[in-house]
């Protein structure tokens, strides 16, 4: 934890100053055991990650909420966001103001990117616990293309993405754009890691975990070792987000998680999506 | 309304009829009535006071010489705590206003009084993601039926006595990002819709539903490849598949039609803008994506696109060409034309001929473009590439400063055309962005290249410019400047008046011809409805709703100082002159 707090520190003295007036005036964590919930953001529609089936809220997130709730003693009460333009609109809209049409703030969301420039444009909110280590990656059908190979080869190729993401981007810009028709649009990585193993793709660019769980059982998929020529994203750390004056539970959290990850906690809960957990830079 | 009742009506309605300006049938208005909607002066039954929505009313009782005594002659509050942005224009029919509030709700007032009759308030799921807050723009009435869209795009038809549901409809999935807002066009028993959803990579289309049933009759999407229906068979796709779109991003184009549409009975066309191509970075789709930010003409039988016009080809600032085409004619160079006008949220006024959509000219209305130094003969812009926002980088890179701002030199808010006047007054606002490549951007919780931007006013004096338009000339006739950016849709009279609303929270009236203010009224809050006037018991009457919000208070930096000091609201205010 030791990354963190240099983070907090490089905020600055001003509002330094500011979050500790705050945790004098609040105890988040009390409010949250007198009430008995806590009540937890999750993207809707973010397999493996969280994602709803037969009723149920599914994912390593909503695991790691749940195992959370346990350790507090209190019941869970998963909320589904839908994910707005950017990550900074859905703290707004789940965390520290609420949404337009009545959403209530969670008492914490999961899967906010653990970054110091995000973090210290979004000081309604503190960002705590990195759990996980996320990047982005490539993988392809054996046979079909050479995975390692020069993406010039995966011309006439059918190519899966995300829709307006990083991975998208990289395909259509890259080489000049000479692989920008061979792009094949899906509304989330998980879609276009599962169009891939179905075979209506022969290649995919998604993070590692929709990948790890898209491909569970899969033998006949490659993983590209090496990294894409004039890819720019080195990955980031993935942690979770409480308001700036619930520190109380912030930091109750952020040791339960340290624990999780010693104890191999995380490691089986990811497991049981199939992804390998790594665990975050700024975790140590 | 019993039976006896009802007829006794029919018989009123007749003698009524003979006697000339309003219209009320016991059954409620037919689309005779609809059609005549400019010309009959005791009702307002269609979202633009006509289908052309010109905005213009003959009357004349309140004028130029007259306004300044003005006053309210009731007012009727919307209630509650749902006090967002009231953008809607209200419907006035046999004694009773209905207008729409923000949060989807609806209401009648009694005409007389302000009285409410009644009120029908839309459930809505808290999973909705309304882009630029939770307005409605207004309510279409045809027969017993009051008809609107609501945030998790439902299409809904109210009874108009009782506002018990007759029909609703879901029109389009909310969960998959698409909204309905624009006030529905009523066009030969069907009710015309578009969609809203912009932000989300949807696909903008048009649909035609039967007026009784909600039935969809046709339906028609806005870009290239993509399959068109007539009463449940296909009917084409949609221009031709990758003419202007590479690989298969025509599947989740944009070009959303959240504004609706206009409608010329004497071409038998219905014109619908077009929203901005999808996703926002235009390098990612080289070619000009047809059809998003456009106006398409299409056939109101079965849905055909008979022309289309593309404003900002290859978009790459978010200019929505979703502003209403607005049929009007003139003779231009010794020859009478059938023109149409649209000012677009890229800061030029646009005309063309409104039978093949030929272009005629595109004049700049605010003071600054960047992106673009005119158009040629042809209709194509000429682009200046170096203020096209680069290409997401994981460097910073330089900042472009971008004008008009991707809120518009002109956005939702209407303008109004005067037959007397021949000039379009047109709410606009100077105002840019800078914009830069933000390398440190997360979506949906991954990492994500994105575009920072500040909007920023182009001038130390206003933001908002309500312009009046020579549409033969291109030339600015007068403008009023407003400190705050201007949201408000405009009236214009045969009185040689002029009726526009500010954030600031006024009504204000202006001289047609010299636009010398000549009367102001402070509602309590932002207006960012639009005005309209009719005639009830012999006298005029203006309403207006007045409650700030939209997608302005949304943005901060420069332009929020101009409205820190605004409360919200949620009013009808209705005026006339003292007896």
């Amino acid at each position: 934890m030791l990354t963190r707090r240099g983070l907090l520190s490089g905020l600055g003295a001003a509002s330094a100053a500011a979050l500790f007036a705050a945790r004098i005036g609040a105890a988040p964590l009390v409010k949250v055991k007198a009430i008995g919930t806590l009540r937890v953001a999750l993207y809707k529609d973010n397999r493996p990650w969280s994602w709803a089936e037969g009723g149920r809220i599914l994912g390593i997130d909503a695991e790691i909420a749940r195992a959370i709730a346990h350790k507090l003693g209190v019941s869970i009460d998963l909320a589904e966001i839908s994910a707005d333009e950017s990550v900074d609109d859905d703290l707004r809209n789940a965390v520290w103001k609420g949404g337009l049409l009545g959403f209530q703030p969670a008492d914490i969301m999961l899967h906010i990117p653990f970054d110091r420039t995000f973090a210290s444009r979004n000081d309604q909110v503190a960002i705590i616990a990195p759990y996980y280590r996320e990047n982005f990656q490539f993988a392809c059908r054996r046979g079909e293309i050479d995975c390692d190979g020069s993406p010039a080869a995966w011309r006439g190729r059918k190519l899966a993405a995300e829709l307006d993401s990083i991975p998208d981007f990289y395909l259509i810009g890259a080489l000049g754009g000479s692989l920008s028709k061979d792009v094949v649009h899906y509304p989330t990585g998980w879609d276009a890691v599962s169009a891939m193993v179905q075979g209506s793709a022969d290649g995919v660019l998604a993070t590692r975990a929709q990948i790890d769980a898209g491909v569970k059982g899969q033998t006949l998929i490659d993983r590209r070792r090496m990294p894409l020529p004039a890819f720019t994203s080195a990955g980031w750390d993935i942690g979770m987000a409480v308001k700036e004056n619930s520190r109380t539970l912030g930091d109750a959290v952020e040791e339960m998680v340290a624990a999780m990850a010693a104890s191999g906690e995380l490691k089986s809960i990811f497991a049981q999506q199939g992804v390998e957990w790594v665990n975050a830079k700024a975790a140590g | 309304m019993n039976v006896m009742m009802r007829s006794l009506l029919g018989v009123a309605a007749l003698a009524l009829a003979g006697a000339g300006s309003a219209v009320v049938a016991a059954d409620g208005p037919t689309d005779a009535d609809l059609v005549n909607d400019a010309a009959s002066t005791g009702d307002v039954l269609t979202n633009g006071m006509g289908p052309r929505a010109q905005r213009f009313s003959p009357l004349n009782e309140i004028n130029a010489s007259n306004v300044a005594k003005l006053v309210p002659a009731f007012s009727a509050s919307l209630g509650g705590e749902k006090q967002r942005g009231q953008e809607s224009q209200p419907i006035v029919y046999d004694g009773t206003i209905y207008v729409t509030g923000s949060y989807s709700r609806v209401f009648a007032f009694d005409s007389h009084t302000g009285e409410e009759k009644w009120e029908y308030d839309a459930r809505l799921p808290d999973g909705i993601m309304p882009c630029c807050d939770v307005v409605n723009r207004g309510a279409a009435i045809y027969g017993d039926k009051i008809i609107f869209a609501t945030l998790d795009a439902r299409l809904v038809a109210l009874n108009r006595h009782t506002g018990k549901v007759i029909w609703n409809k879901q029109i389009a999935d909310y969960q998959a990002g698409y909204s309905a807002t624009a006030a529905p066009l009523i066009v030969k028993g069907m009710v015309i819709t578009g969609n809203s959803g912009g932000e989300f990579g949807i696909v903008g289309a048009v649909e035609a539903r039967d007026v009784n049933t909600g039935e969809l009759i046709w339906r028609r999407p806005t870009i290239e490849g993509n399959m068109g229906t007539l009463r449940g068979k296909d009917n084409g796709i949609t221009g031709k598949t990758n003419a202007s779109w590479p690989g298969d991003l025509w599947k989740t184009g944009g070009g959303a039609t959240w504004l609706g549409g206009t409608y010329d009975p004497e071409t038998n066309l219905i014109y619908f803008g077009t929203g901005n191509p999808a996703p926002w970075n235009s390098h990612l789709r080289k070619g000009d994506n047809l059809y998003t930010s456009s106006t398409l003409a299409l056939d109101p039988d079965t849905g055909v696109i008979k022309w289309h016009f593309q404003t900002t080809p290859h978009d790459g600032w978010d200019f929505d060409g979703v502003n209403e085409f607005i049929p009007f004619d003139a003779t231009v160079n010794g020859k009478p034309m059938k023109l149409g006008a649209k000012a677009d949220r890229n800061g030029y006024f646009f005309v063309l001929d409104r039978t093949n959509g030929k272009f005629i000219s595109a004049n700049k209305f605010v003071m600054k473009t960047t992106w673009a130094d005119g158009f040629d003969k042809n209709g194509r812009p000429k682009y200046i590439d170096a203020n096209r926002p680069g290409a997401p980088t994981a460097e910073k890179g330089t900042t472009v400063f971008s004008s008009p701002s991707f809120l518009g030199g002109k956005n939702w808010m209407p303008m109004a055309y005067s037959q007397d006047t021949g000039l379009f007054y047109i709410p606009s606002n100077d105002w840019g962005m800078d914009i830069w490549n933000e390398p440190i951007a997360y979506k949906k919780g991954a990492a994500y290249l994105g575009a920072g931007f500040t909007i920023k006013p182009v001038a130390d004096d206003h933001i908002g410019a309500l312009r009046a338009m020579d549409p033969k000339t291109g030339k600015i006739v007068w403008e009023y400047k407003n400190k705050a950016p201007l949201w408000g849709g405009v009236l214009t009279t045969a009185g040689n008046l002029v009726f526009t609303g500010t954030p600031e929270g006024y009504l204000k009236a202006f001289d047609a011809k010299t636009g010398t203010e000549l009367w102001k009224f402070q509602t309590g809050s932002g207006v960012v409805g639009s005005p309209i006037t009719w005639e009830q018991d012999g006298e005029q009457y203006v309403a207006v709703m007045s409650g700030w919000g939209g997608a302005v208070p949304l943005w901060g930096g420069e332009v929020a100082k101009t409205f820190k000091d605004i409360n919200q609201g949620g009013s009808l205010w209705v005026f006339k002159l003292p007896k």
